[in-house]
């Protein structure tokens, strides 16, 4: 063949590329004599190594982790106390001393916006794992059971579909008196994980109709081997790409909540009161909303160029062309 | 179809009785009293009294019965703060600014977002593409708060002398350009992907390949072979942007001071008005799954093949 190396690896499929580059010595990485063993690959393996060609999302996920390493330990070794009050400095542009500038009490932005990070991904993470949790159970119960059960649960899901979350989350703060860390996670919560309860009960109904799943019933596996097999990690795997869908919404929901005064109320930090406070002092210093906005908007990027590419290596079937 | 159409808007009616008894419930769980601002107590007689007037003592069933036939018979019962108004009143007073701002907004989305994911996906992996694709992931991520901010920021503020925009109310046509486009970005965003999404895939139709081989003029294979068979999962995108539009009008009508349902909502429930909060919470439950069910149908009559599969 006269390919130039180039092209030939262009040719070649992800996996044949990846056993080439283990087996160097032989040919295409195919072992030739029968009983050369040859590793099998799990999905997670396979996953990793489709997500790590994705550039896009390698960049997003690598921006990502800083920002959680930025929003965790910059406020152990920042030289600024968050909440000291120091109207000598107040509403400083930024600069070497204040990266993000100062805020209108003259509190500097970088520490605070690292603070603030720790809470809105804390709720951000911690409202997903809500919505998970409840999705899977409804999205399981549908599934699994079929029928009339399925039926009726997949009617109201139809219905509701884009309910919008706010005047709910509104009500349950309005129930608890006040916006905090946990009735945070409630509010965002109880009315966002119609979503999630779809896309897992389709994944187990076509999960259930895969030939491999009736072949591992055919060999005679027992259901707590198909289930952990076969049916489980693939659940999983939409999980992954779940977390990263959801927590945008979240954020933002977060971020609409304290903007408006009915969640995290400053002086304590979170994005979105941070940004409360930077509204009341946009026509001079803008920057003290932009600050907490950006950071906003930095993690949703990330957090949807994530997903994507973790839906590309997770569930190659629906990749985007 | 008539038996789709049917059973799709008889499945409504149960999910709509539900959405009520939860907010129902939910609204019974707040804490404190309507009728108590001050700080001096009212008499046992006269909360008594208060309770009974407005039917706050019967059992909750009862309560909840009552609430689904006002909301049948389009009466959402009176205001238990502002004295001789009712929730239809305060409805009839704030939703037509809040009905027009997302209607606008929608309309801003639908004419910028759709071209730009169209121009994305015909001119898919070049510069086009890449710029309108950064404009959508930046336009879809940025929170409304800021994008409106900016604009007030720029258009009122810095250059307020050129454009002299105004920034707060509801009346003339220059006070609702900066908030449609402030709530409309982030949709026009969504448009926008779903459009590329959705043509790249319709372009490896074989039909669209027939097209071609016929010899048809590529205006022609665009608009009525890709675009018109793209915008078909697009009209399905009504909810979850509806639902996008009532989120952020609650933002955008604070910061421009529009006097809108989203605005209300909040002077409601800090003052406690149970019977507004109830009534606009199901308006807007209502209006999504209305829209959910026209989608349903529109989309059971656009694409034939989904017929099938229900």
């Amino acid at each position: 063949m006269s390919t130039t190396p180039h092209q030939r690896r262009a040719l070649l499929s992800p996996l044949r590329l990846r056993r080439e580059r283990r087996y160097p010595e032989l040919p295409n990485g195919v072992p030739g004599e029968a009983g050369t063993p040859v590793r099998a690959s799990s999905l997670w393996r396979d996953a990793w190594y489709r997500y790590i060609r994705n550039r896009a999302a390698v960049i997003a996920g690598v921006a990502f982790l800083a920002l959680l390493a930025y929003c965790l330990v910059w406020p152990l070794v920042s030289p600024y106390d968050p909440y000291e009050v120091d109207f000598s400095q107040a509403s400083e542009s930024p600069s070497l001393a204040h990266p993000f500038g100062t805020d209108q009490f003259g509190r500097d932005l970088f520490t605070r916006t690292a603070l603030g990070g720790r809470v809105s991904i804390g709720i951000g993470f911690a409202a997903t794992l809500v919505i998970l949790s409840i999705g899977v159970a409804y999205g399981a119960i549908a599934g699994f059971l079929g029928g009339f059960v399925d039926n009726t649960l997949m009617r109201i899901l139809d219905a509701l579909y884009g309910l919008p979350y706010l005047p709910f989350a509104i009500i349950v703060l309005a129930i608890f008196g006040g916006g905090n860390f946990w009735t945070m996670v409630v509010a965002l919560s109880i009315a966002s994980w119609f979503t999630t309860a779809r896309i897992v009960r389709g994944q187990i109904i076509t999960l259930k109709e895969n030939d491999y799943v009736r072949a591992a019933h055919a060999v005679g596996a027992r259901w707590l081997r198909v289930l952990g097999r076969h049916l489980l990690p693939n659940t999983l795997g939409v999980l992954v790409i779940a977390v990263f869908l959801e927590l945008p919404g979240v954020i933002l929901g977060e971020a609409f909540l304290s903007f408006i005064g009915l969640g995290i109320s400053p002086p304590d930090a979170s994005w979105g009161s941070m940004a409360q406070d930077g509204y009341r002092a946009y026509r001079t210093s803008p920057h003290i909303i932009i600050v907490p906005s950006v950071a906003i908007a930095y993690l949703i990027l990330c957090a949807n160029f994530i997903a994507d590419g973790l839906r590309d290596a997770l569930d190659p079937r629906t990749r985007e062309t | 179809m008539t038996r789709l159409i049917v059973r799709r808007v008889l499945w409504t009616v149960p999910v709509i009785l539900l959405v009520i008894l939860m907010t129902f419930v939910l609204m019974r769980q707040i804490e404190g009293n309507p009728f108590r601002h001050s700080e001096r107590a009212i008499p046992e007689s006269i909360q008594q009294n208060l309770e009974e007037k407005y039917g706050l003592d019967d059992p909750w069933y009862v309560q909840y019965l009552r609430y689904v036939k006002g909301v049948v018979t389009l009466d959402l019962g009176p205001s238990l703060v502002l004295r001789n108004r009712d929730v239809n009143d305060i409805v009839r007073e704030h939703f037509p600014p809040s009905l027009e701002l997302g209607a606008l907004a929608m309309a801003f989305a639908l004419v910028f977002g759709i071209p730009l994911g169209l121009l994305a996906a015909l001119r898919a992996n070049k510069w086009p593409d890449y710029t309108a694709m950064v404009v959508a992931n930046v336009g879809f991520a940025v929170p409304s708060f800021l994008v409106a901010t900016l604009l007030i920021y720029f258009f009122a503020v810095r250059w307020g002398d050129v454009f002299d925009v105004p920034t707060s109310g509801w009346e003339s046509w220059q006070s609702k350009v900066l908030p449609t486009i402030a709530l409309g970005l982030g949709p026009m965003a969504y448009f926008a992907r779903l459009t590329r999404g959705s043509v790249l895939e319709t372009l490896q139709q074989d039909y669209i390949r027939t097209a071609r081989a016929k010899g048809l003029r590529r205006r022609r294979v665009v608009v009525v072979h890709t675009l018109r068979n793209s915008l078909i999962p697009v009209v399905t995108a009504a909810g979850p942007i509806l639902g996008f539009l009532i989120t952020g009008s609650f933002v955008i009508e604070q910061i421009f001071a529009i006097p809108g349902i989203g605005r209300y909502y909040v002077t409601a429930v800090t003052a406690r008005d149970y019977s507004v909060v109830m009534g606009l919470t199901v308006l807007l439950a209502l209006i999504v799954i209305v829209a959910n069910m026209v989608v349903d149908i529109l989309y059971g009559i656009l694409d034939p093949r989904t017929r099938e599969a229900r």
